[in-house]
């Protein structure tokens, strides 16, 4: 026991001995170049920090200008990356002021005062019945206001409010299946029930079979509807079917003008609906 | 034979730190497999040869880093002079007593490093993060270690 304490104490002196004189004295150029190429090899992330300087002391200054050129080029390679990624956020935002100033245009022409929201989300199970806009009632937004969306340089109807909280809302939308508008179908001006049936497209009921109804007629929103204002492009006849043998009217679909899909910002009409239609609270102020 | 393998040993110790540190860090943070070598050998090692695999594995962490050249190598050769010391009173192979060891000597083992580089080198490379962290991740990570070298010793009388 005594022979292996003392060789352990001959061990502990004579590695700590060793690794004091390594401490102290530096080493020889070679070896101390040797140990910047292990480490740096191994570890470059290492060498990033401010004390570079004293790392690379009694170093050749052609192996420190090696180094230094490999870290200049790993920062220009990161530089490059953040420009690139800065490239494809500008590009967004060019896309989006160029769709806004587009929809701007537009606003400005509309019969109706009212504001911009931004959609901010979408449900992937309840993607054609509703989503939430960035616009409550703090900022003068309240239940049942028109929704509206722009596609192709024009406002068409998307939707109404359906609830309203202090600083976002949900809208119902008009292809939501629970959504219905009466709409006046262009050039006549014969109304009819459009109704959502929660894909991308509406159904057209309660149309007289001796209409002449065709497909590619235009759909507005009709003066004795309460809900919407007069006038708002819904959409498209894609398809009449032909009477069933059980009803006495027919049927068509319908292509809403507003694709759910692209929608990004909708205009919110500000209108003055009878008390019966406001939520509750609202009413009651 | 066994020379051999300990210098196996030795390389794999290396290269596995290297590849973990370089993959497998989650906020920056990974277990120091250098020091729970060194402290698996000075568990399983006698003392002359626990205090050289302290002193070598020492060398190739102080190959590694930017700070004091030699800290790392005095640094382990007096963790396994001491666990030397500890072992011939406590049972130093059992879970718990790794665990608690593995922790200890973390914490005193970055403090000596820390002073041995403010000293030599005029800088503490030693953030909180990786003070805080550290020796709970080395505690994990020595069992395991140990086990292998365990096994290794078994099956080849290395170490």
């Amino acid at each position: 026991m005594s022979r292996e304490k003392d060789a352990a104490n001959y061990a502990l002196v004579f590695f700590a001995v060793l690794s004091v004189l390594l401490l102290l004295f530096p080493a020889s150029k070679l070896a101390h170049t040797a140990r910047i190429t292990v480490s740096y090899s191994l570890y470059p992330s290492l060498h990033y920090g401010a004390k570079y300087d004293y790392f690379v002391r009694n170093v050749p200054a052609n192996f420190v200008d090696l180094l230094e050129t490999d870290q200049d080029n790993r920062a220009l390679k990161e530089k490059v990356r953040n420009l690139e990624l800065r490239l494809q956020e500008a590009a967004a935002l060019v896309a989006e002021n160029e769709r806004l100033a587009g929809a701007m245009r537009v606003s400005r022409a509309l019969p109706w005062a009212g504001s911009w929201a931004r959609v901010v989300n979408k449900t992937p199970s309840d993607w054609y019945g509703s989503f939430f806009i960035d616009k409550g009632s703090a900022d003068g937004i309240s239940v049942n206001d028109t929704v509206l969306g722009m596609e192709g340089g024009r406002a068409a109807l998307a939707g109404r409010v359906f609830e309203v909280y202090p600083k976002f809302s949900k809208v119902l939308l008009l292809t939501n299946g629970a959504a219905s508008a009466v709409c006046s179908i262009a050039p006549g001006g014969m109304e009819a029930l459009v109704e959502g049936k929660g894909t991308w497209l509406l159904r057209m009921s309660y149309v007289p079979e001796e209409s002449a109804l065709a497909e590619g007629a235009e759909l507005v929103t009709a003066q004795g509807g309460l809900l919407f204002p007069a006038g708002v492009p819904v959409g498209k006849v894609t398809k009449v079917y032909p009477r069933e043998s059980f009803m006495n009217f027919i049927t068509a679909d319908v292509s809403p003008h507003v694709d759910v899909n692209t929608l990004k910002e909708v205009y919110i009409v500000k209108r003055r609906l009878p008390r019966e239609f406001l939520a509750p609270w609202e009413a009651a102020q | 034979m066994s020379i051999l393998v300990e210098v196996f040993l030795y390389l794999a110790t290396g290269a596995a730190y290297w590849w973990w540190t370089q993959n497998f860090t989650v906020y920056g943070l990974a277990p120091n497999l250098i020091f729970a070598a060194a402290l698996s050998a000075a568990i399983l090692a006698g003392p002359v040869k626990a205090i050289a695999w302290g002193f070598f594995l020492g060398l190739y962490a102080d190959m590694l880093g930017v700070s004091a050249f030699g800290a790392y190598a005095l640094t382990y050769s007096l963790m396994a002079y001491c666990v030397y010391v500890v072992k011939r009173h406590f049972d130093m192979d059992s879970f718990f007593s790794q665990l608690v060891a593995a922790v200890s000597l973390s914490w005193i083992c970055m403090l000596f490093y820390m002073g041995l580089s403010l000293v030599f080198a005029r800088f503490n490379p030693t953030g909180l993060k990786i003070f805080l962290a550290e020796p709970f991740l080395n505690a994990l990570a020595v069992p395991v270690v140990f086990q292998l070298f365990y096994q290794a010793k078994r099956r080849t009388g290395a170490l």
